[in-house]
C-alpha cells in the first residue's frame, strides 16, 4: 500500500476528530476515491450526512471544497464558465471614450473577463480539491451526459481560449437522493456507496461527537425517540441532521431529559410535516412518559 | 496507479471469477475495466482485512442498493473461509462445498423457476461451527470459486436465498406463479402509449434553452455572437425560452385475483409505455408490493412479456391502502410535478380505506396528476361505491374506465378533458 495515502482506519479517525462518524465501508470507499482517482456516488435518504462526508473529506485532506449544487435547468454553461458580458461592454465603451481604439478579440476574451464556475475552478486548482456535485439527480439528463464527458477527460474547451486541462484531478463526490434514476453510464464511472440511517449506537456516537456538551440521558432519549419515529410510516422521516437539531434545540432550552413540554416546544426541529407531527403524537407521548418515569426513578 | 500494492496472481484470478459470477448470474454491468478497477482497489486496501476487501470490491462493483444486497450474498458465498480463524492468511480462500453439494461438480447458476416446476428444496446445510454471527453472512454457497459458471440444469438449492430470484410468499398470496402477459397487441398498445406520452403537457420547465424566435430572457451569449455580423450592434436579439416538461409516469397495477385478464392487459400497456419513455416506473401489488421496472427493462421488446414469480404482488388478495402508502413513501423522492400517477385497480379492497386516503393525499400533493383507471368503471351503470374508490375520489384528478385497448387509446383525450 502507498504510505502517503490515508488508510481507511486513518480516515475514520480523522473523520471522528471532526465530528463525523464514518463506518468501515464509507471509509474504504473514500480511501479509493483518493487512491484510484475515481468519483464516488453517494446515495441514501435525505439527512444521513452525504454532503457532510464531502466537507469532512476536504477538511481531512487539507484541501478546498468546491461545491456544485445541481437543480433542474442547470446547464453546462452555469457549471463551467461564463463571460462577463457587462464588463466586456464597459471595457469597449471605456476604450471608445478614452480614444484608445484597437480593442482586439484577445483583449475581450481574456482571463480577466472569464468567470469560472465550480467545474472550471475545480480543474484549475493547484492542489486537488474535493469537488462535491450535490444532488446530481436533480439535474437534467443532458447535464448528466455532459458530466460523463468531463469526468472521463478532465479537460474543458472554452471556444475563445482553447482547451484547459486539469492541473490535478479533483476528488469527486456526487450525491443523490434517488429522486431520478441515474444512467448506468454514470454509475459505471463511479464508485458507489449507499449511506443508510445509522444504527442506534452510531447515532448516539454522532450526537456526542457533534454536541460534546450534551447530557448522556438526553442524548440517549433523543436517539431512541428518533429511531422510534423512523419506524413510523412518516412522510418525511427524520435524518441525522434532524437528530442533531433536536438535541441542540433541547440543550438550548436547558433540558436534561425528554418531557412532554420540551417535545412540544421543539417538535418542529425533528418533524417537518404537520401530518407527521399528528401521526407521531401518540408515540412521542409514550416516549415522554417513559422518559419522565425513568428520570423520576433516577432522581 | 503507481504506489498501490501488488495483487497476487491467484487473488487476481479469483477476483476475475467473482466479477464474472456477478455479471453472469445477476446482470451486473461489469466489464474488463471494472475488473481492473477492482484489482486496483484491492491494491489500495489491506488485503488481509476482510472488511476492507469487501468494502473495496463493494464500492467498485455495485452500483445500486439492489445490487448491494446481491453483492453481499455473492461475496459471502464466494469468499467465505472455512476454519476457526478469520482470514489471517490469504483471506480470499475458496470455500469448500456445502454438504450435499458433492454431486454438483460443475454446478452453475440455477435455471429460472419455471411454471409448474417443483420448488427447489430448502437448504439443509448445518451451520458450520466457524460461522460468524454476522447476519448477512449466512448465504449458502452453491459453487466453489473458480469453477465454470455455466453449468448443468439442476437447480442447486442454495440460490433460494438470492432475493432477485425468489420472493417470499404470504399466506394470502397466490403460489408465486410466473405471469405470462404475452399478446399480439403490442403494436396497438405502443400507439396508445405514444399518444399518451405526446399528449401529456404538465407545464414548462424551469430550465432555459435557446429558442428560435422568442422567450422570456435575452440570450446574451448568442446575441453578442450574432452582433459580430453587424459590427457590434446587437440588432438581432436571441432569446432563451422554457421547454415543455417531459412527463414521468408511475404505474401501479393491481394484480389481485379480481382483476383477471385486465391486469395482464395493463401490464402489456406498461411495457409499451416503458418502451416509449425512459421515465416510467411500474409497480404491481396484490397483498404485497413489487417494483416491476427492472423486469420490464430486461424484457425483450418484441417477445411476449413473461415475468417470473411475482409472489405477493400477483394473484392474491388486495390490500390497496397499505401498498399505496408504502409506494407513496418509497417513491416520495421520485414523484414530482412532472409525474402522472396511474393507479390501475378495480378498488375491491379488504384493507382500511383511511390508508387509501392517506396514500392518495400524499401522492396528490407531490404528483402532477393522479388518475385511477378501473375496469369496473367500463361497465354500464357503474357507481363508484367501493370503499377504496370512495376514499380515493377526493384526491383524484380523474376516475376513468379501462375495459380494453380502446379505453387506453382514449386515455389522452379523457385526461385532457379531466384537466379542464
Amino acid at each position: 500500500m502507498n504510505a502517503a495515502l490515508p488508510t481507511p482506519a486513518d480516515l475514520q479517525a480523522a473523520f471522528l476528530a471532526r465530528g463525523y462518524v464514518a463506518d468501515d465501508a464509507l471509509a474504504t470507499a473514500l480511501r479509493l476515491v483518493v487512491a484510484l482517482g475515481k468519483p464516488l456516488l453517494l446515495e441514501g435518504p435525505a439527512g444521513v450526512g452525504k454532503t457532510e462526508a464531502a466537507k469532512t473529506l476536504a477538511a481531512t485532506l487539507g484541501t478546498r471544497l468546491i461545491r456544485l449544487q445541481c437543480y433542474e435547468g442547470l446547464d453546462a454553461q452555469s457549471a463551467l464558465y461564463e463571460w462577463n458580458y457587462a464588463r466586456q461592454l464597459l471595457h469597449l465603451r471605456a476604450a471608445e471614450l478614452g480614444g484608445q481604439g484597437g480593442v482586439t478579440d484577445e483583449d475581450l476574451y481574456s482571463e480577466r473577463f472569464l468567470m469560472a464556475r465550480p467545474l472550471l475552478q475545480a480543474i484549475r486548482e493547484e492542489q486537488a480539491p474535493v469537488l462535491l456535485i450535490d444532488e446530481v439527480d436533480r439535474a437534467d439528463d443532458a447535464f448528466e451526459a455532459f458530466l460523463l464527458e468531463l469526468l472521463a477527460e478532465w479537460q474543458i474547451t472554452v471556444p475563445e481560449l482553447g482547451t484547459i486541462e486539469a492541473r490535478t484531478r479533483p476528488h469527486v463526490i456526487l450525491t443523490s437522493n434517488r429522486s431520478r434514476e441515474l444512467s448506468d453510464a454514470l454509475r459505471r464511472r463511479c464508485l458507489y456507496h449507499w449511506t443508510e440511517y445509522p444504527s442506534r449506537a452510531q447515532e448516539l456516537a454522532i450526537v456526542h461527537a457533534r454536541l460534546p456538551g450534551v447530557n448522556e440521558t438526553l442524548a440517549q432519549q433523543v436517539t431512541n425517540a428518533v429511531h422510534a419515529l423512523r419506524a413510523l410510516p412518516l412522510g418525511k422521516p427524520p435524518g441525522v441532521a434532524e437528530t442533531l437539531d433536536w438535541a441542540a434545540a433541547l440543550v438550548s432550552l436547558h433540558a436534561d431529559h425528554l418531557d412532554a413540554p420540551g417535545i412540544r416546544a421543539t417538535l418542529g426541529a425533528v418533524l417537518k410535516l404537520r401530518e407527521d407531527q399528528l401521526l407521531a403524537a401518540p408515540t412521542l407521548q409514550g416516549l415522554a412518559a417513559q422518559a419522565a418515569a425513568g428520570h423520576q426513578s433516577g432522581a | 496507479m503507481s504506489g498501490l500494492g501488488v495483487i497476487p496472481p491467484d487473488l487476481a484470478s479469483q477476483v476475475s471469477a467473482f466479477t464474472a459470477r456477478l455479471r453472469d448470474r445477476h446482470g451486473f454491468l461489469i466489464g474488463p475495466g471494472e475488473t481492473a478497477d477492482a484489482l486496483r482497489a484491492l491494491g489500495a486496501v489491506d488485503v488481509l482485512e476482510r472488511r476492507e476487501v469487501r468494502g473495496a470490491l463493494r464500492a467498485v462493483l455495485s452500483a445500486s442498493p439492489e445490487q448491494l444486497r446481491l453483492f453481499d450474498l455473492e461475496f459471502n458465498a464466494f469468499f467465505r473461509v472455512e476454519g476457526a480463524a478469520q482470514p489471517k492468511l490469504p483471506p480470499l480462500l475458496p470455500e469448500t462445498k456445502a454438504p450435499g453439494g458433492e454431486e454438483q461438480t460443475d454446478a452453475g447458476p440455477p435455471p429460472p423457476p419455471q411454471p409448474g416446476q417443483r420448488p427447489a428444496p430448502k437448504p439443509t446445510r448445518a451451520p458450520a461451527p466457524d460461522d460468524t454471527p454476522d447476519p448477512d453472512e449466512d448465504a449458502p454457497d452453491s459453487q466453489a470459486p473458480g469453477q465454470p459458471l455455466d453449468g448443468d440444469d439442476t437447480a442447486p438449492p442454495d440460490d433460494a436465498a438470492v432475493p432477485s430470484l425468489r420472493a417470499r410468499l404470504s399466506p394470502n398470496a397466490a403460489p408465486g406463479q410466473a405471469v405470462q402477459a404475452g399478446g399480439d397487441d403490442l403494436p396497438d398498445l405502443l400507439r396508445a402509449a405514444s399518444a399518451l406520452v405526446r399528449s401529456l403537457h404538465l407545464g414548462r420547465a424551469r430550465r432555459l434553452k435557446p429558442q428560435a424566435n422568442r422567450g422570456p430572457k435575452l440570450d446574451a451569449r448568442r446575441t453578442l455572437r450574432a452582433a459580430a455580423r453587424t459590427a457590434g450592434d446587437a440588432t438581432l436579439l436571441r432569446w432563451l425560452g422554457r421547454p415543455r416538461r417531459a412527463p414521468r409516469f408511475l404505474l401501479v397495477i393491481d394484480g389481485s385475483r379480481s382483476m383477471g385478464t385486465d391486469a395482464t392487459l395493463l401490464l402489456r400497456f406498461a411495457q409499451a409505455l416503458h418502451l416509449r419513455s425512459r421515465r416510467v416506473e411500474v409497480y404491481a401489488f396484490s397483498t404485497g408490493l413489487t417494483r416491476l421496472t427492472p423486469a420490464l427493462r430486461r424484457a425483450a421488446p418484441g417477445a411476449p412479456l413473461s415475468l417470473l414469480d411475482l409472489g405477493e404482488a400477483w394473484g392474491g388478495g388486495t390490500r390497496i391502502g397499505e401498498n399505496l402508502l408504502r409506494l407513496a413513501r418509497e417513491e416520495r423522492a421520485r414523484v414530482n410535478r412532472d409525474t402522472l400517477v396511474l393507479i390501475l385497480s378495480d378498488g375491491l379492497d379488504t384493507g382500511e380505506p383511511a390508508l387509501v386516503s392517506r396514500a392518495l393525499r400524499d401522492l396528490r400533493a407531490q404528483a402532477g396528476q393522479v388518475v385511477w383507471l378501473s375496469p369496473l368503471a367500463a361497465l354500464p351503470g357503474y357507481q363508484p361505491v367501493q370503499r377504496a374508490i370512495m376514499a380515493a375520489l377526493p384526491f383524484l384528478d380523474a376516475l376513468l374506465p379501462v375495459g380494453g385497448a380502446a379505453d387506453l387509446h382514449a386515455l389522452p383525450r379523457r385526461l385532457k378533458t379531466a384537466r379542464r
